[in-house]
């Protein structure tokens, strides 16, 4: 027992020796986890800017002069005419083209307290064209309500006789949960650097080695494959956890430079969820490096490994967001490796109770599927096909 | 002691799927203690699958190689742990240096503390590596590379050594601490065997040669004895009228 441990050691040594001192793959292979908090960061502030934010509008009116005390409201509301637009912006605006048609007839169907018809004209489907519209929207409801509320009062009119019922909203989710989107992000970043950050270690120890002559010698040595196997299989995952750990840690450090309360949300990585998520994700990183030992020893090539093994990479960045947008998710979503990790993930930015079954499920099968990996690859390596490819 | 008996093995033709190559065809030869047995062929006689089929690496479709008695079918692990392997194509872990490569497979061996250390020394003096033993092999020449690579075999001092032209890209230096070091290995009862195509070598260094040709022993004996089977003076002209390439003189 005593000698399969030294044995085992003496691989996974070499195989961390080897890891650690390619320097350049290395800071590649840790890329994802030091950029996801810098680009997270870049991304809500600029979303809160945009929530926070009213920038100026400017509007084509026709007929202004016709509605001095409405213009002046809108002013107000950072709406302007099209007349003062700056140089700057005046093709943006020029494209957008929206246009408010104010009739002769306003102030004389005012004072007759008769229906007033103003025309909004825009490309509504045209995005960009959404908010001011919403905000001219709310900014003329409001005037005219103003409006309608003072004559109403003038006639001894309790403005509440208006609004019989009235909704009182209560939100039952709780605050963290309220930006999403640093959460959906967050989620889908750990699952891809989980799967992408041993990619290139679990290469250049299989398809790599084999290209480097070194695979032979060692498959004549008296060692099983299955240590073998092993060995490249903890280094490698080894590289994935810590990706897993940098950016847990770099985002709960990061996020603290975005001032969420601005739109009314809070985010913050606790310890015990940011423990919670490693060893959670900690089957994960085994089981990726498990799919690209598996698929980077059957290539002929290290060029053909790298591609092949490439693709994998799309799984873990395309099932969360398939995953997010079901509405009827089927049960089986839970156990499977990736999606069911995904739900999980969601569940705890959302601040959702953990469903712990779920969690003991879906860590056993992919525990189990990188069981059935190991074994496959290290029964393959035994093969002739292998040997065979190897000059 | 390197014992083969009746090997055959066929490869499935990647163009033509009916078609077999032979690759062996009825190989045995026994390579015995205190031996250096040389093995000659030429390219394509089967010299490399036979090998490979003595390291566990092929199963022969028929006949069986054991090392000291284990048959490397059936107990691969045991049977490799009694031999020393310098392939005929070897690399090196370029990041790591010479001397954890040896410790490397000084430790696959079972090697441990103290007996590891000092049997890590011993081979770095006596391959003369003190130099090059903690520097990272990346950019090592062809000789350097070799002695490496025969340090790292010989570290566990196998009772068996299987050598597939060791003496390529050496020079004369390396070439005799390479020749002084299997004579002291034989000395002790070691088994060697030895590929090489280097006749003059083969000649000065081996007890026994034999000699393949298409997946078969086509001749064996001393050098001397082969040279007088096909009555000619030097081995490489015994070697190519033996192997029927030229006059079709083959046994």
């Amino acid at each position: 027992m005593n000698a399969h441990i030294n044995q085992l050691k003496a691989l996974v040594v070499k195989e961390y020796k080897e890891a650690f001192r390619d320097k350049r793959a290395l800071m590649m292979a840790l890329m994802m986890a030091f950029l996801a908090p810098v680009g997270l960061v870049i991304m809500s502030k600029i979303i809160i800017e945009e929530a926070v934010d009213e920038p100026p509008v400017y509007i084509k009116f026709t007929g202004a002069e016709n509605a001095p005390m409405l213009i002046k409201h809108l002013a107000d509301k950072n709406l302007f005419s099209f007349a003062d637009v700056p140089e700057g912006e005046k093709a943006a605006w020029e494209q957008r083209n929206i246009a408010i048609n104010i009739p002769e007839d306003y102030a004389e169907n005012m004072t007759q307290g008769k229906v007033i018809k103003l025309h909004l004209k825009a490309d509504f489907t045209d995005k960009a064209v959404n908010p001011p519209v919403r905000r001219i929207n709310n900014a003329v409801r409001e005037f005219s309500l103003s409006i309608g509320y003072k004559r109403l009062l003038v006639r001894g009119v309790d403005v509440r006789l208006l609004n019989p019922v009235k909704l009182i909203e209560q939100d039952t989710a709780k605050p963290d949960a309220t930006f999403m989107l640093i959460s959906m992000m967050l989620g889908a970043y750990l699952l891809i650097t989980a799967f992408t950050t041993g990619l290139s270690i679990a290469i250049d120890s299989s398809a790599g080695e084999r290209e480097r002559n070194v695979l032979e010698m060692l498959l004549c040595q008296p060692v099983s494959t299955l240590k073998i196997v092993l060995a490249k299989l903890i280094s490698a995952s080894t590289i994935a956890f810590i990706g897993v750990v940098l950016l847990l840690s770099l985002t709960s450090v990061s996020v603290g430079f975005v001032d969420l309360t601005k739109i009314g949300a809070t985010f913050n990585l606790e310890l015990s969820t940011a423990i919670f998520l490693m060893l959670f994700l900690l089957p994960m990183c085994f089981f990726a490096s498990a799919c690209q030992l598996f698929v980077a020893f059957q290539t002929k090539s290290f060029k053909e490994a790298q591609s092949t093994v490439g693709m994998l990479i799309a799984i873990p960045a395309f099932i969360p967001f398939v995953v997010s947008m079901m509405d009827d998710r089927p049960e089986w979503l839970n156990w499977l490796p990736i999606s069911g990790q995904s739900m999980i993930i969601e569940g705890v930015f959302k601040g959702v109770e953990v469903n712990w079954l779920a969690v003991v499920a879906t860590s056993l099968v992919t525990i189990a599927l990188t069981v059935a990996l190991v074994l496959a690859l290290a029964k393959k390596l035994k093969s002739e096909k292998v040997v065979m490819a190897l000059s | 002691m390197i014992e083969v008996n009746n090997l055959h093995k066929s490869f499935i033709d990647k163009k033509d799927k009916k078609q077999n190559i032979k690759a062996l065809d009825g190989l045995s030869f026994t390579a015995k203690d205190g031996e250096i047995t040389g093995i000659l062929g030429p390219n394509g006689a089967g010299k490399t699958t036979c090998l490979r089929t003595l390291y566990g690496l092929l199963s022969a479709d028929q006949g069986y190689a054991t090392i000291d008695g284990i048959s490397v079918t059936e107990n691969p692990l045991a049977a490799r742990a009694k031999l020393g392997i310098f392939p005929d194509k070897f690399g090196l872990y370029e990041r790591l240096t010479a001397y954890e490569q040896i410790d490397y497979f000084a430790s696959i061996h079972g090697m441990t503390g103290k007996a590891k250390k000092q049997a890590i020394e011993q081979v770095i003096i006596d391959l003369e590596l003190s130099d090059l033993a903690h520097r990272k092999t990346v950019g090592f020449s062809q000789g350097q590379r070799m002695k490496v690579t025969l340090a790292q075999s010989l570290v566990h001092q196998p009772q068996n050594f299987v050598l597939d032209e060791p003496t390529r890209g050496l020079d004369v230096m390396s070439t005799r601490i390479l020749r002084n070091h299997l004579a002291k290995f034989k000395a002790k009862g070691h088994c060697i065997l030895f590929s090489s195509h280097v006749m003059q070598e083969v000649a000065a260094l081996c007890d026994r040669v034999i000699i393949v040709a298409k997946g078969k022993i086509a001749a064996q004996g001393t050098p001397q004895e082969l040279c007088d089977l096909a009555g000619e003076k030097n081995l490489e002209e015994a070697f190519v009228k033996l192997i029927g390439s030229d006059e079709g003189v083959a046994a």
